[in-house]
């Protein structure tokens, strides 16, 4: 009896261990206190290190000083000629339009290739031999083209987005279940009604993985484009920051090309939500 | 027999669609004419041109150097960086909160919108194209770490627990490389990412690199070498996908059914 006494005593204790995080998928409130103060001490460093003087005010200034020239930028067009929202406006009609447009030949094209054979044999090669070369390295040759205006930037916008759109709708399609396309058929469906009515909706998911990817690369190409070529919007108005050495109107330009981003795959999320949620699509 | 076949249709595929679209273009070619669509034999007379002499003082070869030299530089300090810190943000549950809200500020703002700052704070030297090459695969490099450690089957950490792994143990012998397929997706996207992102900074300014080139075939009106240079810079984008898939690989096995 001793004996297994002792032998149990020397067994490793193991310690009592906090909840791994992957055990956690909630937050709690104390969660949220250790963030807020954590972003606050990150403004006030960052104040202080600007006010202290050890980083020069021509590469960075404290966050007091760019909530002023937010303030400022919203009204006032000096010095790069429109105010903050005009650079936005200009850049979100111009993103979208390019997207917009991407969507509307792209995932149709990217379905009708996952679908029909001989379409899929004709332009799955051009795509491939297209596609390595990222969109940015057609800016040249479309101001070329296009000249540096509208044209030539909505055009290299739709192409970065047209990529991704044509990849997921076409890899949706092929990934339909094939046991539910022989149900179809079965019962008689034709080869259209069998596309719209059964690949269509199982492709979803992956359309909307697609348009998020599409949402996300027309935004970073519309920032490459106009920080190229360009006399408005919010590219064009972080370009004119640096040549004016004015890192306030830099970091605010960048600030509103994040949020502006954010907010639209936000809003993409959510219209993913209502219709496209994997409770809605059960296939 | 069998290897043969497979040699065949491997190597045929790439073969004809490289076929198609160069007859393609060269139908878009006579139909559109003129400088604005070089035909590919015009391309391939500015590429045998181009790798004979020197542009901007460099070679061609010299200048694919730069751009990969760049990449390299910064996608390994990108991993160095990134991995760790998006994997500890997977792991411990205050270190995430305190780090993700000032992350989260500065995730959405794309890479290339850093070019203007970046050339602020680091000159005009190798200093601003290596930093935004860094950011880009920087940011993905976290995220997916992150992603894949923060998803880990909880399943298998409660396994490892009730076996009596040590907190270190069940970081390094299941949550790790539990978190590995997601950190290899990362690995592919955040090279693509850098890419794209060296010849953005070049495009805005650089003496040097593969964007350099395609940027002083616009300044020269020379449609050719830009066309040149683009096909360099799929035909090495490409290449580093390859190689990475290579890589992943040799490092999970376990998904060669997937790839």
């Amino acid at each position: 009896m001793d004996a297994i006494e002792a032998a149990a005593c020397k067994l490793p204790l193991v310690p009592r261990q906090p909840t791994p995080y992957a055990l956690k998928l909630k937050a709690s409130a104390r969660d949220n206190y250790i963030s807020i103060v954590s972003f606050a001490a990150f403004l006030v460093a960052w104040e202080l290190v600007c006010r202290l003087g050890i980083i020069g005010a021509y590469q960075l200034v404290p966050p007091s000083q760019l909530v002023t020239t937010f303030i400022m930028k919203l009204t006032n067009a000096n010095p790069d000629g429109g105010t903050l929202l005009e650079h936005t406006e200009t850049s979100l009609v111009l993103a979208l339009t390019g997207f917009g447009a991407a969507v509307l030949v792209g995932v149709p094209l990217g379905l009708f290739m996952g679908w029909y054979k001989p379409l899929d044999i004709m332009v799955t090669p051009i795509f491939d031999a297209v596609r390595p070369i990222p969109p940015i390295a057609w800016i040249p040759l479309a101001i070329i083209w296009l000249g540096i205006g509208l044209p030539a930037k909505a055009f290299i916008i739709w192409l970065a987005a047209f990529v991704p759109c044509v990849i997921n709708s076409y890899t949706g399609i092929k990934l339909t279940n094939p046991v539910l396309i022989r149900v179809a058929q079965i019962y008689g469906a034709s080869n259209w009604e069998t596309f719209y009515k059964i690949g269509v909706p199982s492709a979803i998911p992956m359309v909307f993985t697609g348009l998020k990817l599409s949402l996300n690369a027309s935004w970073t190409t519309l920032v490459a484009a106009e920080l190229l070529a360009a006399s408005q919007g919010l590219g064009y108005l972080i370009q004119m920051g640096r040549r004016l050495a004015k890192p306030d109107i830099i970091i605010v330009g960048m600030l509103t090309i994040g949020f502006t981003g954010a907010l639209m795959s936000w809003g993409l999320n959510r219209i993913e939500a209502r219709f496209a949620s994997s409770k809605r699509v059960r296939l | 027999m069998k290897i043969v076949r497979a040699l065949k249709s491997k190597l045929l595929l790439p073969v004809m669609s490289v076929g198609i679209c160069i007859a393609i273009w060269q139908v878009l070619h006579l139909i559109i004419g003129g400088e604005f669509l070089p035909s590919p034999y015009q391309v391939y007379r500015e590429a045998v041109r181009m790798f004979s002499v020197k542009i901007g003082g460099n070679t061609v070869w010299m200048h694919v150097y730069y751009s990969l030299r760049r990449v390299v530089i910064a996608y390994l300090l990108g991993a160095a960086t990134g991995l760790p810190l998006g994997m500890y943000m997977g792991w411990n549950r205050t270190f995430d909160k305190v780090v993700k809200p000032v992350f989260e500020v500065l995730r959405p703002i794309p890479p290339i919108a850093w070019i203007p700052i970046a050339i602020l704070w680091l000159g005009i030297g190798e200093g601003p194209k290596i930093f935004i090459c860094y950011v880009g695969a920087f940011v993905i490099f976290v995220l997916n770490a992150y992603t894949g450690m923060r998803y880990t089957d909880p399943l298998l950490i409660a396994a490892a627990r009730t076996y009596g792994a040590s907190r270190r143990q069940q970081l390094f012998n299941v949550a790790i490389p539990a978190s590995m397929p997601s950190v290899f997706a990362g690995v592919q996207n955040a090279l693509s990412m850098s890419w794209m992102c060296v010849l953005a900074a070049e495009l805005v300014g650089a003496r040097e690199g593969v964007g350099y080139l395609i940027i002083q075939g616009m300044d020269m009106y020379k449609p050719p070498m830009i066309m040149v240079g683009m096909i360099i810079i799929g035909i090495i984008g490409a290449s580093l996908a390859a190689i990475l898939r290579r890589f992943e690989r040799v490092v999970c096995p376990w998904r060669r059914d997937l790839t």
